[in-house]
């Protein structure tokens, strides 16, 4: 038993932190907003926090704080020419922006360390403080759905136009979300940091941007419980089915598109919708039949 | 020096201009952000390279198979990905990630396909040939690829503007189900268009891989962030904002790495990119396509 958890742990540690990044995609899709910037938020988070940690005596939870705070401010700049432009364009700047993200933390060595990367960062975020923090934002997150902003980002994603003429201001709510993303973002990055002892520019890429985008299209984009799903799913199957490890991105370009076509609304809210379209039809059946003989309704 | 410095830019700015001409085509018709478009480049580059390696044609040859390899590649990514996805009610953002998804598939085929690798073309395969024009080192090759970038647009212009075919591309640009009733088939329409879109960007792939004698899986994610500005800064949509556009960004890449630095040159770039969003996101030229905002 003590083995089994052992050998697991780290892979545990991993699914945690990407479904803090996961929520990270989340956040943005769920507004309706196009934003595949994560990972530039987690590139930000990480060197922020691991600079705090390892430069100043502030302390683990301080750094996760000031880079949760670079995370929005990063956000905001961009909802600058986002929020209100369509769709199309918030992905191009924000594709743009990964890249630009990993060229410049190339190119600053004297501060992040280049290509060789920023290490010896101290290991703080154990298990523990991992489960508590993703707990904390999966019902932040949940409190939001359930708030009015959660319903006005509902309205955003199924159709803008209809949003406006309700009188929600569109772009108003792309920046909360835009800051949102980026908090979460940038503090999923961090925790990357204080998790694995040391980061590289390359790891906050593409590869990063097509997971958590995957996560999120798997598991689906209105649920909170969609990214966590997406993400076990993504990470574990790999390890269950070992030749699927070395097309890891192979079948997660496979994944994205067949799933983008045939089950666009995720796992978790097809289910959903499956399971109360079928409660509907069994109580309509109920009453129908009470109806036929002859028993009075409650 | 800085008029020489100018000159490459032109050139580099016009197989830019070529590349990003397919992503705005294609945008502009049928709203489809296709983020796979740098690698069907690649595989462009790809192709040119076994046919000169494998296969042992000639440059001239192998530019012709490549041109077609990656039009075949593009048409491919339209009936295996858009047009199910067009078929199951699919939307703008799934369209993005779709193309994200075929983009990782495409990379990881050329990965294996390279080893990895980046692959080099044997020496002397372009001739190096260079004349004195009013004070300018003007090298054969960089003559070539003007003459070629031109021959191109000439004749994209020309099949847009003098063709059947090419009204009717315009009419399902402009809307889509009036022109179905007017006897216009789009799906014919939509593999003509990515056909054309994968021709243009793997002729840009062969000329950039001759050019800077590199071949790599990777190739394409540099040039995508490059028509990414130039297809903002000329209007999505724009054949003559593309190509001025492409230009234009062509000369200030060179510019900044010639007088700041390789490194920083990708963060001028999208820095313009932030400031012609901010101040005028439908670009300097008028597309085929002004719906751009949402408030």
């Amino acid at each position: 038993m003590v083995e089994f958890v052992l050998t697991y742990r780290p892979l545990f540690d991993l699914i945690c932190v990407y479904t803090i990044l996961a929520f990270s995609q989340y956040a943005a899709l769920r507004a309706g907003l196009f934003s595949l910037a994560t990972p530039g938020f987690a590139s930000i988070g990480g060197y922020a926090g691991a600079i705090v940690l390892k430069e100043t005596h502030l302390g683990p939870i301080l750094g996760a704080l000031a880079a949760a705070l670079c995370g929005v401010a990063a956000g905001l700049f961009l909802s600058l020419p986002l929020a209100r432009l369509r769709g199309a364009f918030q992905s191009i700047a924000t594709i743009g922006f990964v890249q630009i993200m990993v060229s410049l933390t190339l190119y600053a060595q004297p501060i992040t360390g280049g290509a060789l990367g920023f290490n010896a960062i101290p290991k703080v975020a154990t298990t523990g403080p991992l489960v508590l923090v993703v707990i904390a934002i999966a019902a932040l997150l949940a409190v939001i759905n359930r708030s009015g902003i959660g319903r006005a980002f509902d309205a955003i994603r199924q159709d803008y136009t209809v949003a406006r003429s309700l009188g929600i201001s569109v772009s108003r709510y792309f920046r909360y979300a835009f800051a949102l993303s980026g908090a979460i973002g940038a503090l999923g990055g961090c925790l990357l940091a204080y998790n694995t002892y040391s980061i590289q520019p390359d790891v906050f890429g593409f590869p990063m941007l097509v997971s958590v985008i995957a996560a999120v299209i798997l598991g689906g984009r209105s649920m909170v419980a969609g990214p966590i799903v997406g993400t076990v799913f993504l990470i574990v199957l790999p390890e269950l089915i070992r030749p699927l490890a070395d097309e890891r991105l192979l079948l997660q370009g496979l994944l994205l598109i067949v799933v983008i076509i045939y089950l666009p609304q995720g796992i978790v809210d097809s289910l959903v919708h499956r399971w109360k379209l079928r409660r509907a039809s069994t109580v309509a059946r109920a009453e129908q039949g009470e109806r036929a003989h002859g028993v009075p309704l409650p | 020096m800085l008029a020489q410095q100018l000159l490459n830019g032109v050139v580099v700015g016009a197989v830019y201009a070529l590349f990003s001409l397919g992503l705005t085509l294609v945008f502009g018709m049928h709203r489809i952000l296709n983020l796979a478009h740098g690698a069907v480049f690649m595989w462009g580059a790809l192709i040119g390279y076994f046919a000169v390696t494998l296969a042992g044609l000639p440059l001239w040859a192998a530019f012709i198979v490549a041109v077609f390899g990656a039009g075949l590649v593009s048409v491919a990514l339209e009936l295996c990905v858009f047009r199910p996805l067009r078929r199951h009610q699919g939307d703008e953002f799934g369209t993005i990630v779709a193309s994200i998804g075929a983009n990782l598939i495409l990379m990881q085929l050329a990965q294996q396909a390279t080893n990895a690798q980046t692959l080099r073309f044997p020496f002397g395969i372009f001739p190096i040939l260079f004349y004195d024009i009013a004070g300018l080192r003007v090298s054969l090759q960089q003559l070539v690829i003007l003459g070629a970038v031109a021959v191109i647009v000439v004749a994209l212009l020309a099949f847009l503007f003098k063709t059947s075919l090419g009204s009717e591309a315009r009419a399902v640009a402009v809307d889509e189900r009036t022109s179905m009733l007017l006897g216009v088939n789009p799906g014919k329409v939509y593999l003509t268009s990515f056909l054309i879109a994968g021709m243009l960007a793997g002729a840009a792939g062969v000329i950039l891989g001759v050019a800077f004698n590199s071949v790599s899986y990777v190739m394409g994610d540099a040039v995508m962030l490059q028509a990414f500005v130039v297809i903002v800064l000329g209007g999505l949509g724009s054949v003559t904002g593309a190509v001025l556009a492409g230009i234009l960004i062509g000369m200030i890449q060179t510019l900044t790495t010639a007088y700041i630095s390789t490194e920083l040159s990708d963060a001028v770039v999208f820095g313009l990119l932030f400031v012609v969003l901010l101040i005028r996101p439908d670009g300097f030229f008028a597309g085929l396509h002004t719906e751009y905002r949402v408030a």
